[in-house]
């Protein structure tokens, strides 16, 4: 009975020490392929045409739901904010808090994410079909580096895409919290800008620029990686695109804290 | 699929350092433009076992077996897209396992292939799949490529395809666009995985007198992987005959007169049989009867 339960314990231990193996050279190849994926923005042959075609996708064919996304949020919060404020008498500075929830917080992670769902999983459902159909073989063949013609593109457009997305998603936000402030909760126009104006600082600004750079990287990598390690046919296709969103997901909003951590100790605010 | 992420990152085996390489001489005509050395591959189990064969320049080799036995990463092997676990690949006089991604790139261009299901590039037309590799290459003018792949498209009997995209194309025309793609930059070798497998027999027989017009026409030396017997002796027994000026698909009645083709047959990884297409049709051996059968 012991001999089994240990031979039971080592087969435990043997499949928990591969699945580890397993996610080392995972977490290898992803960083390898990310790494290969900026050097090849920044040195020649560059496909000029292949990363305009990324950044319409990314950039112009998201607007609609970045826009949408954006303005609920920003109406949203003018509302919930609005009733926590009143028990304060501090209704007047909606403004501020609307501001600073966007710019800091809501605008990269909720535009990362719409992003997320609607391109990094179009990248690995692109590239993983183009895998099983062996046509990232035939580029290799025809004399194409798939990484320089295939990622870099990607990676290229999800880093100039989404912080003007998110840009736009703030200041949608912003302007959706406007119209809440002045039509639901009777606060003036210019009372309401002059807050979003005093609320705002260099730190604000560091933190939304620098987490859609961050988190564009991560939805297009994450997507191109999976694409490009896509096995078992169409089914295969699928699950990439699943796992593309799931894990794309959870790295920036993981890694959101991580970096809010850094920058608040970087740029503290006073 | 998995290899593939790791052969593109030149993550695959490990190979000793290349030795110097003589500087390239005249070329001994009878030196066998490819060869395999007791190649070996293994992923999850062994895919190829002490494969040994040459293929002498403008023959044919004819690599039969079924599913999974390991015709296909042959090919992918030549190539370099895998990197054989230990054993030598020369092609051309290059050892191709000790070649980075890189210095592939290069070489691959001597070298077509035409892909089980053509895997033309869904983004592009027709014109743009075919003419490819010139565009990447940016050295020939655009109406220089053009011309030039209008040429190969009338080749394959498809000139009036020209703005088509991929998936407004038959199996059988995906195919033959996908060999007029690999024809058009003129390789030395061509390599064919599957080309007839899931088309009617009168499609697959144009794709059979599409592989005898380039040997027989252009001299390539040819690799065709293949599970459609019917087909292989086809490409075998096929030759082109001049006939009122035009170049004409006749065929070999007798099997022991063929010349410049080779049938090698694989199972579970390991080469079966070696010979020619007479050879093979009276093997005694009882898999290959049952092959055959």
């Amino acid at each position: 009975m012991a001999s089994r339960t240990q031979l039971l314990v080592l087969s435990l231990g043997r499949r928990f020490s591969q699945r580890i193996k397993e996610v080392i050279l995972a977490v290898q190849d992803y960083v390898l392929l990310t790494v290969r994926g900026l050097a090849a923005i920044v040195t020649p042959p560059h496909y000029y045409r292949e990363l305009l075609a990324q950044m319409d996708g990314i950039g112009v064919q998201s607007l609609s739901i970045v826009v949408l996304t954006g303005m609920f949020t920003g109406m949203v919060l003018a509302l919930q904010s609005a009733a926590s404020l009143d028990a304060f008498g501090a209704r007047p500075y909606v403004g501020r808090l609307v501001a600073i929830s966007m710019v800091r917080e809501l605008g990269p992670v909720l535009t990362a994410l719409m992003v997320t769902g609607r391109v990094g999983s179009g990248m690995a459902a692109e590239l993983g079909s183009m895998v099983v159909t062996q046509q990232i073989d035939a580029l290799r063949v025809l004399g194409s580096d798939p990484v320089r013609k295939l990622v870099a593109p990607r990676l290229a457009a999800a880093l100039i895409m989404v912080p003007i997305l998110t840009v736009i998603s703030d200041t949608v936000g912003i302007f959706g919290g406007s119209l809440i402030s002045i039509f639901n909760l009777k606060l003036s126009w210019e009372y309401y800008w002059r807050s979003v104006g005093n609320a705002m600082v260099m730190n604000d600004l560091v933190m939304g620029f620098f987490k859609p750079l961050v988190f564009g990287l991560i939805l297009s990598s994450v997507g191109c990686y999976m694409g490009l390690n896509t096995s078992g046919g169409t089914q295969g296709v699928g699950l990439s695109t699943t796992r593309s969103v799931v894990v794309a997901s959870v790295t920036i909003l993981s890694s959101d804290f991580f970096i809010t951590k850094l920058l608040l100790l970087m740029f503290p605010v006073v | 699929m998995r290899e593939t992420m790791r052969a593109l990152l030149g993550l695959g085996p490990k190979t000793a350092p290349a030795p110097p390489e003589p500087p390239p001489g005249p070329r001994d005509p009878d030196e066998p433009i490819i060869s395999f050395r007791e190649v070996e591959l293994s992923f999850d189990r062994p895919i190829l076992q002490g494969v040994s064969f040459d293929l002498a320049p403008g023959t044919t080799k004819i690599v039969l077996g079924g599913s999974g036995s390991g015709k296909t990463t042959i090919l992918r092997l030549i190539l370099g897209l895998l990197k054989p676990d230990s054993g030598s690949i020369h092609v051309d006089g290059t050892e191709v396992g000790r070649l980075g991604e890189e210095e592939l790139r290069p070489f691959r261009l001597k070298i077509g292939m035409v892909f089980q299901e053509g895997a033309l590039f869904d983004s592009l037309t027709v014109g743009e799949n075919v003419g490819y590799r010139l565009a990447e290459d940016g050295e020939m003018p655009e109406h220089e490529i053009e011309a030039r792949v209008r040429e190969m498209l009338g080749f394959v009997g498809l000139e009036k395809f020209y703005v088509r995209m991929p998936s407004e194309l038959s199996g059988g025309q995906r195919r033959r666009v996908a060999f007029a793609r690999a024809l058009i930059a003129g390789p030395q070798i061509m390599l064919y995985d599957e080309p007839t497998t899931g088309l009617d027999p009168i499609t697959a027989t144009t794709i059979t007198d599409l592989i005898a017009k380039v040997r027989d026409l252009d001299g390539v030396t040819s690799i065709l992987v293949t599970h459609q017997l019917r087909d292989a002796f086809n490409v075998a027994r096929t030759f082109m005959a001049k006939e009122n000026g035009e170049f004409v698909p006749r065929m070999i009645g007798d099997l022991s007169t063929i010349e410049g083709t080779e049938f090698m047959m694989l199972r579970q990884g390991v080469v079966e049989f070696k010979g020619t297409p007479h050879e093979l049709q009276t093997s005694e051996d009882p898999y290959i009867r049952e092959f055959l059968s």
